[in-house]
């Protein structure tokens, strides 16, 4: 038997939202608007404040004729000329394509949407809505203040468009989904009798197909609300939602004449209907007997939404094995959710350990920076192992944050971030360390992995403690670590530059940068931002100090060199 | 199923069930300056206390949205409604509250006459003289172990608060209040399958007070006038009612059902829900011949809106006016109380989910109840759910040893410290030597499984009862006492408070703050009594603070109540007095104190000068 039983929630999601009144409460704007909506125009948009409340909607409109003419173009453009849509580009998705129609009609209205966006405050609640082109537009509009809204206090938008077309293509849909919370930031309402939803994915429709496979270009993104005269049902997963679609195409085309003309649908008609199902009982009911209640509730929307009326039909079991997997898919998805408080003490564990090599390579009069790169003993390979799981822990954690900035959750942020910022202090050094030991140049460069760089950046971000005060750190510099994590790499550099000097290349250039890191090595210290580590006699420090001290000669003299001589540095902690 | 009977299904007795009903409903008519009744049959055990309802609105509705109000802490009349460890207050509708409070002064004292008579205690209310009755009980166990002490003669029978179509009381806490205190099942809810009532608390006031007003005048039985037949406000407050109960219930069956996603949450910055929620055992009654008995509060709250749902269109009207009409229809309903069948259902994850016309047993049941295959799925989550909690449960409990063999090591570890005359305080903070190192190791693992019970709690992932469990108590006050100094050592070894603040202010994790909490409420010893775990980060905050001791001036006070504490936790055994070696922090620290200062302490004797 199963350990636990698994349950798929898209009927009473669509309830819910259905119950909450939203949805007639957006449609009645865009029926209005469209009152509005002059002869010669295009599209037209309008913010609605709400009464008594914190909430406007934003609702977009296009004409009827225009809309005619737009369904015939399928083109997509390339995310590389649209600008604006960047930030949703990432190291794993880094392209992706948006509908011709949508983005022109976006393009005509920019200029008084951006100094719109500009004006709108953080503690706004807004509903994004528009009908079949206008929700495209709609879309468009919520991806676009999706950038900005990561910010700690803004409120979500909820983008709810009325049988909207598709508009983007898989990488779009990639991009959306990877990110659970952008992607319940979409609701697509889409009736059964509905053609424009469905219209890009349809086999029936030949433009729509790809040359080469029999897939559509076109993929969706966001949760959907499927109706029917029966009632109606969401689906999150985007696969199940093609599924999905394609199958209520094939129905509805068994159904009815073909050619029939493109009409509007009436979506107030729609959501009222659907508001009074909600104290019926419908269809919900089974007369088959079905003992596993994922099933069951898979068979009850699909009810729900006009499919699988005749049961047992191959095609409906079908379907259902399919949805069945989707949502397992969905349940597994949530689960692997990286969750990083889970490994938390473990990491810390492997840190607290870290220390212990550091204090112990210390009492060697090395440094766990050298003790590390000529590693030879064993308590040196224990390391390898666990600086790899915190690497790969703190890898994980920075791709979490890059694809959903957790910028919002301030307290959650500090924690880790303090954490982080030890962590790269700590264990950067040890993979400086491994980069030139096999004679890798120029870390910073060349070998800096992209984690480290993000750490970096977010510390700053989050503007200086109160330990940037020199008192404060000139008090406690014996117990902390070297802030400037690639600091190891600048001594390894230096090393280098003075076997160059030796072997009597590049003069000028070299001598230059040797004088360059001695600055910054001064820097370091007068600001008690170094570890007095580097002065263990074993250290590649102070390795670099003898050779440095042999080329320049007695007779050189500056701020670090006399800092050095005069032996300061033993009382530097 | 047929078998069994109601009294043995909810262990009370069937004729005291119907005499309070019937007393419930006398209560009703009760001239308007008597607050209650109070019913003791000679030779009868039991004693029966009841209310009259109110009819007017705003003895519904407080106020907009809901009439909620958390309940206040100070004075705490109902201590025990909250969550411990999340330091969560119960919230109550405040109407109700605001009347219980009037009534509590005169009937007191006839209550406590009755315990000494060594009587059962029964609280009974129909509609809004439910909640009085509820709160009765509440107010009356969290005094019960008082009552026992005055006189241990006394008698020792639980309470029983039987309500009957009664409207919601408070929010979710209660149920999680009194699940932990093991109180619940002495609260039973009689609830006709359409009565309006239970579900009127699940809409907003904006959305039903016309409609609401007349029904209630209609339903008043004292009102002289004679009202016709309100349907068209019965049918109007259904619908509101309905497609608010709705709302609530689909949210709900959202979590039950494990759906994390993030709309549902997004709504809810649009939309305002309804705060209440149902607690104790439920009996609903089919309006045929059976009786259904439901512990599970996500069940409950499930049926309460699946159950009223309409089959067809045609239906409207007839079911909206009995939506109205059954609220009085309890008395009869319950008249052949002994021949109704019961059914009650354990194991909610196991119901048959088709709703064939021809079932029978169980099947039957829930057709009659009006619950389809979607209401099925939804009891089946509430089942799973309460299933995976338990689940967590035994995950945790298997723990244990590892928990007992980290903290015997830590225990050991304070020992060798203390054989060397160092604190094993200031030994973690200076981290000399491997038994140092081990023990911080042990520290950070035993940190994974408390910060992972910790975790659940703050979500609800555990059974109501486990922030009762005097074992957990013990093993989280102890391991609190012999951990939570390392913690402290760690945190100002690594200077954690100049980057993030004094520990108290900003470091100190749940799993301490929970588990003190959990001691605190067990003992009923105010908040922040038992705080000697944090004797350390006190200290380490006054250091900073006095290493200008010109400002001595300015502390004084504080020390001179830690020093006090001190004293007591020292003399308790709940602090060690490793503090008091020649070299610890908090004896250096002490003895820069001034003279005439160190000379009166309390706690100069333990100190060698």
């Amino acid at each position: 038997m199963n350990q636990f039983s698994l349950f798929s929630s898209g009927i009473e999601l669509a309830n819910l939202v259905v119950s909450s009144g939203l949805l007639k409460l957006s449609w009645d704007k865009i029926s209005e608007l469209y009152t509005e909506l002059n002869q010669s125009e295009e599209i037209r948009w309008k913010v609605y404040q709400q009464p008594q409340s914190n909430c406007i909607i934003v609702a977009f409109v296009v004409s009827p004729n225009c809309t005619k003419q737009l369904l015939e173009e399928e083109e997509l453009v390339p995310s590389s000329s649209l600008p604006f849509f960047h930030f949703l580009r990432t190291e794993i998705n880094s392209s992706f394509s948006i509908s011709k129609a949508a983005v022109t009609l976006f393009d005509s209205i920019l200029d008084q949407l951006s100094s719109f966006k500009d004006r709108l405050g953080n503690s706004i609640s807004m509903i994004v809505t528009g009908h079949c082109l206008g929700g495209s537009v709609a879309s468009l509009f919520t991806l676009w203040l999706l950038e900005s809204i990561n910010r700690p206090g803004t409120k979500r938008p909820l983008c709810i468009t009325f049988g909207a077309p598709l508009i983007g293509d898989k990488g779009l849909q990639q991009a959306i989904s990877q990110n659970l919370m952008w992607n319940s930031d979409f609701l697509h309402v889409a009736a059964s009798q509905d053609l424009v939803p469905r219209l890009f994915i349809s086999p029936y429709n030949p433009n729509a197909m790809e040359i080469d496979s029999q897939t559509g270009i076109y993929k969706p993104f966001g949760i959907f609300l499927l109706c029917s005269e029966y009632g109606c049902s969401s689906l999150e997963d985007p696969e199940a939602v093609s599924e999905v679609l394609v199958a209520m195409d094939l129905e509805i085309a068994r159904n009815k004449p073909p050619n029939e003309q493109w009409h509007m649908i009436d979506y107030g008609a729609v959501v009222k209907r659907l508001m009074s199902t909600v104290r019926f009982k419908g269809i919900s009911q089974l007369s088959e007997m079905i003992e596993c209640p994922l099933q069951a509730g898979i068979v009850l929307q699909l009810q729900a939404i006009g499919l699988n009326r005749r049961q047992q039909s191959g095609a409906s079991n079908l379907l259902i094995a399919k949805l069945e997997k989707c949502e397992k898919a969905l349940v597994l998805k949530r689960k692997m959710v990286f969750n990083p408080f889970k490994k938390l003490n473990k990491r810390k564990e492997d840190m607290a350990k870290l220390e212990w090599y550091k204090k112990v390579s210390k009492s060697e009069d090395k440094g766990y920076y050298d003790s590390y790169k000529n590693r030879g003993l064993k308590k040196d390979m224990h390391v390898v192992t666990f600086k790899k799981s915190l690497t790969n822990y703190w890898k994980e954690m920075v791709a979490e944050v890059e694809r959903m900035p957790q910028k919002e959750e301030a307290s959650f942020r500090t924690r880790w971030l303090y954490a982080g910022t030890n962590y790269r202090r700590m264990v950067e050094p040890l993979d400086i360390a491994d980069y030139y030991k096999e004679n890798g140049e120029d870390y910073k460069a060349n070998g800096r992995s992209q984690h480290y760089i993000k750490l970096e950046k977010w510390l700053e971000e989050a503007g200086k403690p109160l330990s940037s005060q020199v008192i404060t750190r000139k008090h406690n510099v014996s117990a902390s670590l070297t802030e400037d994590s690639c600091f190891w790499a600048h001594v390894e550099e230096a090393l280098i530059q003075c076997e160059l000097l030796r072997n009597g290349q590049e003069e000028e250039s070299t001598r230059k940068k040797l004088i360059r890191f001695e600055e910054y090595v001064m820097e370091q210290i007068k600001e008690y931002a170094v570890s007095p580590e580097i002065f263990l006699g074993g250290s590649s420090f102070m390795q670099w100090w003898k050779d440095y001290e042999q080329i320049v000669g007695t007779s050189y003299k500056s701020q670090l060199t006399d800092f050095m001589k005069s032996l300061l540095y033993q009382q530097y902690h | 199923m047929a078998s069994e009977r109601l009294g043995e299904v909810i262990s009370m007795k069937e004729e005291v069930i119907k005499k309070a009903c019937s007393i419930a409903m006398k209560a009703h008519k009760l001239p308007e300056k008597q607050l209650y009744l109070v019913e003791k049959n000679r030779g009868s055990s039991d004693v029966i206390f009841s209310f009259p309802g109110s009819w007017t609105i705003s003895d519904w509705f407080s106020r907009s949205p809901f009439g909620e109000k958390m309940i206040d802490p100070h004075p705490p009349q109902f201590a025990s409604l909250r969550s411990i460890g999340n330091d969560q207050v119960a919230t109550v509708n405040e109407a109700f509250l605001t009347r219980f409070q009037a009534i509590l002064p005169q009937l007191q004292n006839e209550v406590v006459k009755a315990v000494a008579e060594r009587k059962q205690i029964v609280f009974t209310g129909h509609s809004s003289a439910g909640p009085i009755a509820v709160l009765m009980t509440v107010w009356f166990l969290e005094n019960w172990e008082n009552f026992i002490k005055s006189d241990p003669s006394t008698s020792r029978m639980p309470p029983i608060c039987v309500t009957f179509g009664s409207p919601l009381v408070g929010d979710f806490i209660i149920n999680h209040a009194l699940r932990r205190e093991s109180w619940s099942h002495y609260f039973i809810h009689f609830v006709m399958r359409y009565d309006i009532v239970p579900r009127v608390l699940l809409a907003p006031l904006s959305s039903l007070e016309p409609e609401l007003k007349t029904i209630l005048d209609f339903l008043n039985p004292k009102c002289t006038i004679h009202i016709q037949e309100p349907t068209r406000e019965a049918s109007a407050l259904y619908v509101t009612v309905m497609s608010n109960a709705s709302s609530v219930a689909s949210h709900a069956a959202c979590h039950l059902m494990g759906n994390t996603n993030k709309l549902s949450d997004t709504l809810l910055s649009f939309i305002e829900l309804s705060p209440y929620r149902p607690f104790g055992t439920y009996v609903f009654c089919t309006g045929d011949r059976e009786l259904v008995v439901m512990k599970n509060p996500d069940a409950v709250l499930q049926i309460l809106f699946y159950s009223s749902q309409l089959s067809s269109e045609v239906e409207g009207p007839e079911i909206a006016l009995r939506s109205v009409k059954d609220h009085f229809n309890y008395q009869s309903e319950l008249q052949n109380l002994e021949t109704k069948g019961v059914a009650h259902f354990d194991n909610l994850e196991g119901l048959p989910l088709s709703s064939n016309v021809g079932a029978a047993g169980l099947g039957l049941v829930l057709n009659n109840l009006g619950l389809s295959t979607r209401a099925r799925l939804c009891l089946c989550a509430a089942g799973e759910l309460e299933k995976q909690k338990r689940r967590n449960q035994d995950k945790i409990n298997k723990k244990k040893t590892d928990i007992e063999k980290g903290l015997l090591a830590l225990e050991g570890y304070k020992t060798r410290c203390e054989a060397g005359r160092v604190s094993y305080y200031d030994a973690l903070k200076l981290s000399k030597d491997t038994d140092d190192f081990n023990a911080n190791v042990r520290r950070l693992e035993l940190a994974g499984i408390f910060d992972e019970i910790m975790e659940m709690l703050k979500r609800y992932e555990l059974p109501d009862e486990f922030e009762g469990h005097r074992e957990w108590i013990n093993i989280g006050t102890r391991y609190r006492r012999i951990v939570e100094p390392l913690d402290i050592a760690n945190y100002y070894r690594h200077l954690k408070n100049e980057d993030t603040g004094p520990y108290m202010k900003r470091g100190r994790p749940k799993r301490y703050r929970y588990t003190q909490r959990w001691l605190e409420y067990a003992l009923k010893i105010s908040a922040g009594s038992s705080g000697e775990s944090c004797f350390w980060a006190r200290i380490e905050d006054l250091c900073l603070r006095t290493i200008n001791m010109g400002l001595f001036e300015d502390v004084k006070e504080e020390i001179l109540s830690l020093e006090k504490q001190v004293e007591k936790w020292v003399q308790n055994r709940e602090l060690g007095d490793d503090i008091f070696f020649e070299d610890s922090t908090f004896v250096k620290w002490w003895k820069k104190l001034p003279q005439q200062h160190r000379s009166g302490s309390c706690i100069s004797k333990f100190i060698n000068n």
